[in-house]
């Protein structure tokens, strides 16, 4: 029975390492396309944040009556950002909001009635700002005005306190890490795990994805491909068992959607460099991340019966369906699922709900989580193994009884 | 020896109350001796290829069984498949792969030594005259050259008995000639040969016996002259209408 399913494996495979286009598909596809993708999201995002950077900002000031220090230090520190200052009468408010909404200029700043103020007197001067949330530009020059506006504001408090004879830490009532030594680190994640966790937050909902997208590239057209050209009757109609047949196209799938899911994790792996970029987080690096050999076998103690259990469910739709049309139709809604699953799982904190330990999928996607951050628990491993296998086990029964049923294999 | 006895197939169509049966095959009894060629006649919808699709062990016979020797089809499938070679008209090849890869593919699921496959592939491709595109994607090939190549592949492991449904449906004359010619020695040397067809010229001139078939019932069966000479007709064709067509036929009374 096996010879006969390593037969059916050969063909299968030559057929997908020798089709350039399979190949493509299967192997090139899933490794450039997240670098791709997420160089090119890093490098269209630096060039935006520049040119907002570059940006002057175009912005109205409707000033109150009289002139003070207090004024002085405000308007001073509106001169310090990169914008055009244009000054107007209060009567101008209402022509000056209608340009905020037209983004024909960023921010609209009308300063308090009063203007006279001492810094020393303690009055609180009352800003109106206005700022167009849908325009880059104008988010942008909101968040400028309000920090030199804060600034300014400790300025004044400071002086203040000082000058009522009192100590600006009285303002304080605790400081973290204020006192750390200087080659003493807060962060005491072990080396790697930084990355850990974000490659763990990420990888399993790649790895799933592509398992699956693999899966059905080729798995698709294993059953219901051959079923539509009329090449399966001709394969039945020989000395092969019908189980030999089903195992045969079932590791043939299983090995394109492990080669799927490897090339994922490479492309994942060399698109992180990017994705931290994007984040701009200097503490975590990609080169610091190595997966030990216990990490690699436990991944592949997950990955490979998840790789199992998604070709058998392919399997399943494909011997179902008439035609690969009909196929995807029905596989659709399934993929989908799957990528609830994945968004689901990377989404779950540190610690998932109970019942995500014990669903099929579901508890593979947390295992392999813990993989990345390298705090995996054998038994949650070895459960997780326990039900992929049980659940393709059932899917693989399924199959070899639509494929003993003419009315299934044979329905046009 | 091949041996039908009370083959019977039927078709449910639809689901609940709306099912319908449909009795494609009724009570088909049969045999065939080596060396002989034994024409299936009838009309589309006679049940021909429901037959051959319970011979080759595709579906299962609602009742009734068949035999190659001691091997029958309810309980020896893989057995009972070892015995034939089978190929339809809706039967086709994977057109990625050549005629030369698909030979051994086929050699080695049948459990035959590479050694024998190399031998009996060689046969096959100078009797069929192959050998000039055994190595061209079958994708690439006419369609006489992918028929001659199916029929080669329904035969790598040189069954006892053949079954083609119209194998030389859609061929040129030249292709057509060529299989026959096969099939005629493949009869010749001691195998059973069950042809389905159409073709009244081809069944008169190929087949030993005929069984002509007309909604799943075997309404005649012998040779050509025993068919004749029992009949008021003095064609095989004409014999064949007047079971498919009674009315149209001039007078007289059929056996």
């Amino acid at each position: 029975m096996f010879r006969d399913s390593f037969i059916i494996l050969r063909k299968e495979l030559r057929r997908m390492f020798t089709d350039r286009r399979l190949l493509f598909m299967l192997v090139v596809l899933p490794l450039v396309m997240l670098p791709l993708m997420y160089s090119f999201m890093g490098k269209a995002n630096k060039t935006r944040m520049a040119e907002i950077n570059s940006y002057s900002s175009r912005i109205a000031v409707c000033q109150g009556q009289g002139g003070g220090e207090v004024s002085d230090l405000f308007i001073e520190s509106l001169s310090m950002l990169n914008a055009h200052i244009e000054t107007a009468g209060p009567e101008q408010i209402d022509s000056l909001k209608q340009r905020v909404i037209s983004k024909d200029i960023e921010l609209l700043i009308v300063m308090p009635g009063d203007m006279n103020g001492d810094i020393l007197d303690n009055t609180v001067l009352n800003f109106s700002i206005f700022y167009n949330s849908t325009g880059d530009y104008s988010n942008y020059a909101f968040d400028q005005v309000r920090s030199a506006f804060t600034a300014v504001n400790d300025a004044i408090v400071r002086l203040r306190l000082l000058e009522s004879g009192m100590s600006e830490d009285m303002l304080k009532a605790y400081t973290i890490n204020k006192y750390l030594a200087e080659d003493e680190i807060s962060d005491l994640a072990e080396e790697g795990s930084v990355m850990g966790k974000l490659i763990g937050v990420m990888m399993p909902f790649f790895i799933v994805i592509y398992l699956f997208a693999n899966s059905m590239k080729v798995g698709l057209d294993s059953v219901a491909g051959e079923k539509e050209r009329g090449t399966l009757a001709m394969l039945l109609v020989n000395q092969v068992s019908r189980l030999s047949i089903v195992l045969g196209k079932m590791i043939s799938v299983m090995v394109a959607a492990i080669v799927g899911a490897v090339s994922s994790a490479i492309g994942l792996k060399i698109a992180s460099r990017y994705l931290i970029d994007m984040a701009g987080d200097s503490g975590a690096s990609i080169s610091e991340y190595t997966m030990g050999s216990t990490a690699i076998l436990q991944f592949s103690i997950i990955v490979i019966p998840l790789a199992i259990l998604i070709s058998s469910l392919v399997l399943v739709v494909s011997t179902f369906a008439r035609n690969v049309k009909e196929g995807q139709g029905m596989i659709m809604p399934v993929y989908i699922a799957v990528m609830v699953m994945g968004v689901t799982t990377m989404q779950t904190g540190d610690v998932p709900p109970q019942w995500m330990r014990m669903a099929p999928v579901f508890n593979s996607l947390v295992v392999l989580k813990d993989i990345f951050m390298q705090n995996a628990l054998w038994s949650n491993v070895v459960f997780s193994l326990a039900t992929s296998l049980l659940v393709s086990a059932l899917f693989i029964f399924v199959t070899l009884k639509m494929f003993n049923d003419e009315r299934v294999l044979f329905r046009i | 020896m091949l041996r039908v006895q009370n083959l019977s197939k039927e078709f449910r169509n639809g689901r609940g109350k709306a099912t319908r049966t449909v009795h494609a095959v009724k009570n088909l009894s049969f045999q065939c001796e080596p060396g002989e060629i034994y024409g299936l006649l009838g009309p589309n919808g006679a049940g021909k290829t429901t037959t051959l699709r319970c011979l080759s062990t595709l579906i299962k016979p609602t009742s009734g069984n068949a035999w190659i020797d001691r091997y029958n089809v309810l309980e020896h499938g893989q057995m009972f498949r070892s015995k034939i070679g089978f190929l339809t008209t809706d039967m086709k090849l994977d057109g990625y792969f050549s005629p030369d890869y698909m030979m051994n593919w086929f050699g080695r699921l049948n459990k035959m030594q590479d050694s024998e496959i190399q031998q009996r592939k060689e046969k096959l491709f100078v009797d069929l005259k192959m050998t000039d595109f055994i190595h061209k994607k079958i994708d690439e090939l006419s369609s006489g050259m992918k028929q001659k190549t199916a029929v080669a592949i329904s035969l790598i492991h040189d069954p006892d008995v053949i079954i083609f449904d119209e194998p030389t449906n859609g061929l040129d004359i030249v292709t057509s000639k060529a299989v026959t010619d096969f099939l005629v020695d493949r009869a010749e040397s001691g195998k059973i040969v069950i042809l389905s067809t159409h073709n009244m010229t081809i069944a008169e001139k190929l087949c030993h016996r005929f069984g002509i078939l007309v909604e799943g019932e075997l309404k005649e069966e012998g040779t050509l002259s025993g068919i004749i000479e029992g009949s008021d007709w003095d064609n095989l064709e004409d014999v064949f209408f007047s079971y498919i067509m009674p009315d149209s036929t001039d007078g007289g009374e059929h056996v």
